[in-house]
């Protein structure tokens, strides 16, 4: 497997690969590569989630309260964050 | 019942969507503080041994902003270990999105911050100053053109405002023409370039790359450059040996150090939460703190252009900074 990718950059690429995403969403389908981090927290990444949407490469697709009565926003990868990986994804990541 | 449920979601969006903002501007403002403090230790620094042996005049600061990114990029180490974020700085530093930040880290680091330096040797701090001040307009630019990241005409008045008064503040009356004169105009020039094309290149690498890591590859980009690069062709081995055998100075640079790793970082940050326009806008306000901390300290007079030129950032940072009513109707 290809080695591991900036954590940020790899939920750009998550993006890449599902309709939608959350927070929740990110945690579950990146554990078993960052979980074992101490920078593998939700609060982390529901700041890189608002910068990454700040920075026109993802965008909101639905807000709403989870479960536990939490926010829970859904964001999508956009033209601009599509290109960003076709520009500079690793080839041992390409599919 | 859903549509309560919605309801009140979208108010807690609102109030964190509020909140990220005031984070942003929070670190902007912060990176500008720490700034000031940096200058005001490294100017106490460069008072001491070795710094005062008598080089050439540029061997000092160069040394001096050699040690400082150096000891910043140990610092953050420390800061990014206990993150748990050390090996987010290998990954990163693989990828073309940190090899930017490399990039970023030598415009903005050797090159900026020597031609700055340089700058103020051949064309004297009244033209250096105000002409490198004019970086956070080339990085709006530069944002503008690279980025798409818009400017509202409030936040770019604002800038402008903040420009102003920054060149006042740094504003010395002009003393006879050196000899390298236009040459020193010309460092400024490329000084003001390279910190705004470090703003933006970084802002872009960031975001792919989280901006704690990019700063850490920043400071010890520009650190190695610095003390490979730089010193050599200024013969600065020997006063940087020389630093390094005297810890009473040597500690004062580590705390210079620790507030450049400070601001940087939050400067950084700034510039990859709310736009490379607002980062440097608020980051450029270290003109009022220097006057603010210089009067505390009893070392400065306040004349006319400084209390104006004060005025004028204070003003033009808050135009940056507030607006309720764009920060309430985003994303709706």
């Amino acid at each position: 497997m290809a080695s591991l990718l900036p954590l940020r950059f790899r939920m750009l690429h998550f993006f890449s690969t599902v309709s939608e995403a959350s927070a929740n969403d990110l945690l579950e389908g990146l554990k078993s590569e960052y979980g074992s981090e101490r920078q593998f927290s939700k609060k982390n990444f529901i700041e890189h989630l608002l910068t990454m949407k700040e920075n026109g490469i993802i965008d909101e697709t639905k807000v709403e309260l989870d479960n536990s009565g939490d926010l829970c926003i859904y964001y999508a990868i956009n033209d601009e964050g599509r290109s960003l990986l076709k520009k500079y994804l690793p080839k041992s990541w390409k599919a | 019942m859903a549509e309560m449920n919605n309801a009140s979601a979208l108010e807690i969006k609102k109030q964190m969507d509020a909140k990220f903002s005031r984070q942003g501007v929070a670190q902007g403002l912060l990176s500008g503080i720490t700034f000031a403090i940096n200058g005001v230790i490294i100017g106490l620094a460069l008072t001491m041994a070795p710094f005062t042996s008598g080089a050439s005049v540029f061997v000092a600061p160069l040394v001096g902003a050699a040690m400082n990114d150096g000891m910043a990029a140990i610092w953050l180490l420390i800061y990014n270990i206990f993150k748990g974020n050390f090996r987010e700085i290998g990954r990163s530093f693989k990828t073309f999105p940190g090899f930017m930040v490399c990039m970023a880290a030598v415009l903005g680091g050797p090159i900026a911050n020597g031609a700055y330096l340089l700058a103020i040797q051949f064309a004297g701090p009244a033209y250096a100053i105000p002409i490198s001040a004019l970086c956070p307009v080339v990085g709006a630019i530069l944002g503008r053109i690279f980025l798409k990241q818009k400017i509202s005409p409030r936040v770019a008045f604002g800038m402008l405002i903040c420009v102003a008064g920054a060149i006042l503040i740094g504003y010395v009356p002009p003393e006879g023409n050196s000899p390298n004169f236009y040459l020193g105009i010309i460092c400024a020039i490329i000084a003001a370039f390279g910190w705004g094309a470090e703003g933006v290149l970084s802002a872009f690498g960031m975001s792919m790359v989280d901006p704690n890591v990019a700063i850490n590859i920043r400071q010890a980009t520009s650190g190695i450059i610095f003390t490979l690069v730089v010193l050599p062709l200024v013969a600065g081995f020997r006063m940087y040996g020389e630093l390094l055998a005297t810890p009473s100075t040597l500690v004062v640079v580590a705390m210079a150090a620790l507030a450049a790793a400070i601001s940087f970082l939050s400067w950084y940050k700034a510039n990859s939460s709310i736009g490379v326009a607002r980062g440097m806008a608020l980051n450029i306000t270290y003109s009022l703190w220097g006057i603010v901390f210089s009067f505390f300290l009893g070392g400065v007079v306040l004349t006319k252009n400084l209390v104006i030129g004060a005025i004028a950032v204070f003003i033009g940072a808050l135009l940056v900074v507030i607006n309720p009513l764009e920060m309430f109707s985003k994303g709706e």
